[in-house]
């Protein structure tokens, strides 16, 4: 197989990737700072496409949609969070399973319901032509998807490492109790996760848009982001990041070789595989219960 | 034994009513009572999962999958008889249930809800990977069988008659084994699977038990939901499903037989009830599920027992003194 | 040949040493207590004993067959059975309920029989109901026959806690912490009723205590752990005496 192909294949699988990845990082950062995995997240991911789409449609540039859908979505995301996630904090893990589900579903056949089942385009400024490098042929679209995935990255680790809010939400997701006598307003970073899972969402949703259209289904990806944070390990950062595109990657290659289908399967059977082997993934730790 | 003879006096009631009723309807409400049959089969079989032996399965329409297509691929293509293929559909369910319970036994909590949702998917793609033999996205067609003695299962009212045979026997299991070491096991397991270690019990050979147990009723739920329908179409056995059966269970009451009896009832026949709203449906139930989680936990049963709450209640006069709380 | 051996048993988890190679040997029809200042190890000797924590070292017989290695159930199986300090009752399940399922292991019916209500599931289920009938009245828990169990206050747990163990009808029975949260007249009936029962039944009792006029009282021999080590074991009368117990509580400042 030629080294073209092959560069291509890991482009393209780094660039699925990096969605993975995106929405992976969406799942673990509310999960390790109060314990609760958002089963639905797949559709807070659907709430900023659909928020994008609705923004656009009102005839609004890119980045004015893109910024508008952050804050926006950041602050759906809170009030989700204040309403119907917090009473579910300390509840049995059936219940918050379940809860976040319906929760999850509730969004999108409410979406559904507006839209329909209609796939929707979403402009963006630069045009779907693929460069040429040599012999390389790159769409836009996915390098976009992965230098913003960098980006975000780079972003959101300097996050937690500098600044009071992420510093914050890292002691929390290390011990409430001890938080809390701190002086950290636990309740309100619980909040302020959750807003900041939601806006990554919303930005997955914008960025994958032009690849995957505008539907109900597109909370789908969110069973890929399963697999990357349990790959990564649950209560790992760059855990979720490694385990999104290393599943990424994988996934093309398997599909160049042996077909769309078993790309799919192989996916879950790598989920199966890695909860019945090693359920802490590559770098997560042993999960205890939040006190 | 508190609720021994309400159960007698419920199957004495039950049982004549349910054979008598579709004498009373028309051809389209005997196949809805008959639907109404399929999911209580269903619903009893995952809340033996979920609401006794407390495991999490998103993934209990996969085993409806499995028995579905099991049950009417014998009869079509290998012209085995209904009354061994329908069994025989519960068994590959069941198998395939233990499977999956291999993984349950080291996983507990959202990491079995991961898994057995990864497990839902696998059936998808496969139900599509093997399209040759399944039909693929395009389904699959399940013709009525006609049984021993001539009986055409054809017949709307014969269909049923079969239906409430096979329902009224499984639920009848169920109750049998809740009354017995096996369903104490289950509800034991649930709540402390260390302390029911040291009585003797495995937790893990009691949770395969339960995803097996399980499983076969889906399975038999779905060779059942296939012929009443006439066709097995596969997108019925995905997410929506899953909402769906878990639904019921919540709705009802989670961990009671009656409760999921009651849940997979009114369930199915509230769409009929509340026409026109087609369009709401899922949201309905969705929007139900998550009020029933939240607001009435113990389901519809836990509100009617709370209403009619007799039997010992504890207060200051009634416990002795040696047993009360030391005061502080 | 002694009914439970243990033999250089060691329990570490990470770096903690919880039991530090302890020798002991409990003898058939026995009542042995095991004292010691908190944190001495006491509940991991039982849990390494039952199964629940893994032996990092060492060997544990019982009846002569080495245990050390087998799971949980097994060993609940040969014949062993514990109750817990902080009662880990079937919360969901009524008293009788939770009585039932500690005979688990004795019933002649199993999958099948009681699925189908075959009569040897009917003739088990009464007998086991009578049984569990019994086991209450000694346990004077008859009252709550059918109250969920998560409804009821410590003291009450701890006897159905016993009760249910002993449903279980175990060769050797470890009592963690018995009479805990039980008022002073709760402690010496239950421990009269474990005492009497023992001795009908041959039930050797391996008792974890805090409460010194129990165990000095009800114990043949006392074992004294510190540190996770074995520092003195004997009769009370000569373990009250012993100069190495008496400085391992004063030195540790602990309750007794």
């Amino acid at each position: 197989m030629s080294f073209d192909i092959v560069v291509q294949l890991l482009f393209s699988g780094l660039s699925v990737g990096s969605i993975y990845a995106l929405v992976a990082l969406s799942l673990v950062i509310p999960f390790k700072a109060s314990g609760i995995l958002n089963f639905g997240q797949g559709e807070m991911l659907l709430l900023g496409a659909y928020v994008a789409l609705a923004l656009s449609l009102a005839g609004l540039p890119y980045w004015l949609v893109m910024v508008l859908t952050l804050l926006i979505s950041a602050a759906l995301g809170a009030v989700i969070e204040r309403v119907l996630m917090r009473p579910l904090v300390n509840a049995p893990e059936f219940t918050i399973v379940i809860g976040t589900y319906a929760i999850g579903l509730i969004i999108k056949y409410a979406m559904r319901l507006y839209w329909q089942d209609d796939v929707y385009r979403l402009p963006v400024p630069f045009s779907s032509q693929p460069w040429v490098i040599g012999t390389l042929r790159i769409n836009p679209v996915y390098a976009w998807m992965l230098v913003v995935a960098l980006l975000i990255t780079a972003a959101l680790a300097l996050f937690f490492q500098r600044s009071r809010l992420g510093k914050a939400m890292r002691a929390v997701s290390q011990n409430q109790q001890a938080s809390r006598l701190m002086g950290i307003g636990v309740e309100r970073i619980f909040s302020a996760t959750f807003a900041l899972s939601t806006a990554l969402g919303a930005l997955v949703g914008i960025l994958f848009a032009p690849v995957a259209g505008i539907h109900p289904e597109l909370g789908n990806v969110i069973l890929k982001a399963f697999v990357a944070a349990v790959i990564g390990g649950f209560t790992s950062l760059p855990g979720a990041v490694v385990g999104g595109l290393l599943l990424g990657v994988v996934e093309t290659f398997a599909g160049a070789f042996f077909g769309s289908t078993l790309r799919n399967v192989g996916a879950f059977a790598i989920l199966i595989l890695i909860l019945l082997v090693r359920p802490n993934g590559l770098f997560g730790t042993i999960e205890s219960r939040r006190v | 034994m508190r609720s021994m003879w309400t159960a007698r006096l419920a199957w004495l009631l039950a049982i004549p009513l349910l054979a008598v009723l579709p004498l009373a309807l028309d051809g389209y409400q005997i196949y809805i009572v008959t639907l109404v049959l399929v999911n209580v089969v269903v619903a009893v079989g995952l809340n033996l999962l979920t609401g006794n032996a407390g495991q999490i399965s998103l993934c209990h329409a996969s085993f409806m999958a499995i028995g579905a297509y099991t049950t009417t691929l014998l009869m079509t293509n290998l012209g085995v008889p209904f009354l061994v293929a329908l069994p025989t559909g519960g068994v590959a369910a069941a198998v395939l249930g233990g499977v999956l319970a291999l993984a349950a036994i080291r996983l507990s909590g959202f990491y079995l809800a991961l898994a057995t949702l990864g497990f839902l998917e696998v059936t998808q793609i496969a139900i599509e990977e093997f399209g040759w033999l399944t039909g693929g996205v395009r389904g699959l067609m399940a013709p009525r069988p006609t049984i021993v003695g001539g009986i055409d299962l054809g017949s709307d009212l014969h269909l049923y008659y079969a239906v409430l045979i096979v329902t009224l026997f499984l639920v009848w299991v169920a109750y049998n084994l809740l009354e017995s070491p096996v369903g104490r096991a289950f509800n034991a397991v649930r709540v402390s699977a260390a302390a029911v270690q040291t009585l003797g019990v495995s937790p893990a050979r009691t949770k395969l038990t339960a995803f097996a147990l399980a499983a076969f009723y889906a399975g038999i739920g779905g060779g059942l939901a296939g012929i009443l329908a006439g066709f097995i179409d596969p997108t019925e056995y995905g997410t929506a499903a899953t909402l769906r059966h878990i639904t019921f269970i919540v709705l009802g009451g989670i961990g009671s037989l009656v409760g999921s009896i009651v849940g997979a009832t009114v369930l199915t026949l509230l769409p009929e009830v509340l026409r026109g709203a087609a369009e709401y449906g899922d949201l309905f139930y969705a929007a139900l599920l998550l009020g029933s989680l939240i607001l009435m936990p113990k389901g519809l049963v836990g509100l009617v027992s709370h209403w009619t709450r007799r039997g010992p209640v504890l207060s200051e006069d009634v416990t002795p003194a040696q047993d009360r709380e030391p005061a502080r | 040949m002694s009914l439970l051996t243990l033999e250089g048993v060691t329990v570490r988890f990470g770096g903690v040493h919880a039991v530090r190679n302890v020798s002991m040997a409990v003898e058939q029809g026995e009542i042995r207590g095991l004292i010691g200042p908190n944190g001495a190890g006491k509940t991991s000797m039982i849990n390494v004993i039952t199964g629940m924590v893994p032996c990092t070292a060492g060997s544990i017989r019982f009846r002569d067959q080495e245990i050390s290695r087998a799971p949980a159930h097994e060993i609940a199986r040969l014949g062993i059975g514990r109750t817990f300090q902080h009662v880990e009752i079937f919360s969901d399940q009524t008293v009788v309920e939770n009585v039932l399922t500690g005979m688990s292991r004795h019933l002649p019916h199993g999958f099948w029989a009681s699925a189908l209500s075959l009569p040897r599931a009917r003739h088990g289920e009464r007998a086991a109901r009578l049984a569990a009938e019994e086991l209450l009245e000694a346990f004077d828990l008859t009252q709550y026959r059918d109250v969920l169990a998560g409804d009821l206050p410590f003291g009450v747990l701890k006897r159905l806690d016993l009760a249910r163990a002993l449903a279980a009808r175990p060769l050797l029975l470890l009592l963690d912490e018995p009479t805990s949260g039980m008022s002073e007249v709760g402690a010496l009936q239950a421990i009269e009723t474990a005492r009497t029962l023992a001795r009908n039944h041959g039930i050797s009792l391996f008792v974890i205590e805090h409460n010194m006029r129990v165990i000095m009282s009800l114990a043949d021999t006392i074992t004294v752990l510190d540190y996770g080590e074995k520092i003195a074991e004997g009769s009370p009368a000569a373990i009250q005496d012993d100069q190495a117990v008496i400085d391992a509580y004063l030195g540790a400042n602990a309750d007794a």
